[in-house]
């Protein structure tokens, strides 16, 4: 446990050390704010649904961001061979990264509660939405987060760790749309690997368990191959 | 006699179809410096990534101190350390939060740290640099980092691999002089492509080549003369046999083109001349040869151009 917390505690301070994670946080939290109080003033709807598409829709760009480094910076610089030969876990490796990006990605949708608190200072949302859509945030960012990590192990160049996880990440963020043209039993498995399928219920205010089950497995899964891709050395 | 720190058998590694170690198998006693000697390509790291469980044998096995290095590979890491090839550090850190950060990760306490870092710090004189950034360090403190958290947590085992890289003449000769000193508590296995390096801080040396251990050459062996390289002008090694038969404290080691031989000899050189021109040979050239290591290594991969 102890050296899960080393390399956790390294993790974040390599995150919070580097520029990255402010200027992504600063620009997300710009961005978002800006449609927030457009959408505010424009149509006086006490609703955060567009901001969780948003936010939904920007983590999509953002995440790769932060996790292109993860593994793919250690194998360049050739740090990964010093933690892989030190006496720790891989699966410790592993979820020290995934966990130090959460913590990353989890501030930054964290502070858009902001918004939250306007709304309920000065309007009367309806707080059921809210509290779900976070939820379905937070587990959306996980599997993306376990996506990029898990790419990021695969290579040793940022950029394609980068370029990859957008791609994969996007395909199954729209492929909803794809599965109208196929047959019924390939229609019905890529909408259950849709992530905005998946999303969407969340931001509605309807919480099925099968979509956190998605969310939380798909996780497992990604950090499951992130571990297998280190181990095939 | 207590058991060996690393016992490899018929180690194997493939990459894809290329095969890059051939069924090695060696051990390395408590105490003992191995050199692992070879060209660029030979196989050196690749064996040293399968020792340190970086990498995953093909087939056969490898253990370090005692446990095996795929099955217990946890164990297996904490009894050694390591210094990879181009001396990978986290450059964004300082000396001292390295250390901390390795210590931790090597299973020191929190009590015991301070402790180990400050005699690791005095060992490798990194006093000066201690709060710097690894990233403002010369090549030379980059390496003496390096070392210094591999000897955290005591190690049984210090694994190095092409530790003079790079080096400047006074870094290279401090390097060796550490290994030496080292020795004195644990086991080294060291690789180099150079072999003045190895001859000079290996008890044993391995020679590899294309994947393959061709010999294990002892360097330091107690009762082990030096060896005389000499120029003999119209000799051959039977005739060279006959002048030695003389002699009990000289032996002929290896006969090499252009009338050169490497004999040994456990006083030196005056040995060898006299008893050679005793019998009537015309000695040309005269030269200390060290451990005939050289020679051996330019027998042994005759006929491979790189």
């Amino acid at each position: 446990m102890s050296s899960f917390l080393t390399l956790f505690g390294k993790e974040v301070r390599a995150l919070f050390q580097s520029p990255i994670a402010y200027i992504v946080i600063a620009v997300f939290l710009f961005l978002m704010g800006y449609s927030f109080t457009l959408t505010l003033f424009v149509n006086k709807y006490a609703t955060l649904v567009h901001i969780f598409f948003q936010s939904a829709g920007l983590l999509l760009l953002i995440v790769p961001i932060i996790t292109m480094r993860l593994f793919a910076e250690e194998r360049k610089a050739g740090t990964l061979e010093l933690l892989l030969t030190a006496p720790v876990r891989e699966s410790h490796v592993v979820l020290s990264k995934y966990l130090a990006s959460m913590t990353v990605v989890l501030t930054m949708i964290a502070l858009t509660g902001a918004y939250a608190v306007v709304l309920g200072r000065f309007g009367s949302p309806e707080w059921g939405p809210i509290y779900s859509g976070y939820l379905g945030l937070a587990l959306f960012a996980s599997t993306l987060v376990s996506l990029g990590l898990m790419i990021s192990a695969l290579t040793a160049n940022q950029v394609v760790a980068a370029i990859l996880t957008i791609g994969v990440s996007f395909l199954l963020w729209t492929i909803d749309t794809l599965a109208a043209m196929m047959p019924d039993a390939l229609e019905r498995i890529l909408i259950s690997v849709s992530l905005l399928a998946r999303f969407t219920p969340f931001v509605t205010g309807a919480m099925y368990t099968s979509d956190v089950a998605f969310f939380l497995s798909s996780t497992l899964l990604a950090l499951f191959l992130a571990m297998r891709a280190l181990a095939r050395r | 006699m207590l058991a060996p720190v690393i016992v490899a058998e018929s180690l194997t590694k493939y990459y894809g179809s290329r095969l890059a170690v051939d069924g090695i198998s060696f051990q390395v006693q408590r105490n003992e410096v191995m050199g692992l000697l070879g060209p660029n390509g030979s196989g050196k790291s690749t064996i040293l990534r399968i020792l340190t469980g970086y990498l995953r044998p093909t087939s056969g096995t490898a253990r370090i101190a005692g446990f095996d290095v795929v099955g217990q590979g946890l164990e297996a890491r904490g009894q050694l350390g390591y210094v990879p090839e181009d001396v990978p550090l986290y450059t964004q850190m300082r000396v001292n939060e390295f250390l901390q950060f390795m210590g931790r990760l090597r299973g020191l306490t929190e009590a015991s740290l301070p402790a180990a870092i400050s005699e690791a710090i005095e060992r490798l004189s990194l006093g000066r640099v201690r709060t710097l950034l690894i990233a403002k360090l010369s090549r030379g403190y980059r390496q003496r980092v390096a070392i210094a958290q591999a000897l955290l947590g005591k190690p049984k085992l210090l694994v190095l691999d092409e530790p003079t890289n790079g080096l400047d003449p006074r870094q290279i000769i401090e390097v060796r002089e550490l290994i030496r000193a080292l020795s004195r508590d644990l086991s080294v296995l060291v690789t180099s492509h150079i072999l003045a390096e190895i001859e000079r801080v290996a008890h044993r040396a391995a020679i590899l080549l294309d994947g393959k251990l061709l010999s294990v050459h002892t360097l330091s062996e107690a009762g082990n003369g030096t060896c005389i390289r000499v120029r003999v002008h119209g000799s051959n090694e039977a005739a060279i046999r006959v002048a030695l038969q003389a002699a009990p404290d000289l032996r002929l080691v290896h006969s090499l083109p252009h009338e050169t031989y490497i004999i040994e000899s456990k006083q030196g050189a005056a040995p060898v001349v006299l008893a050679l021109v005793h019998a009537g040979m015309e000695v040309v050239e005269v030269g200390n040869s060290g451990t005939g290591l050289e020679e051996l290594f330019l027998r042994l991969t005759e006929g491979t151009s790189r």
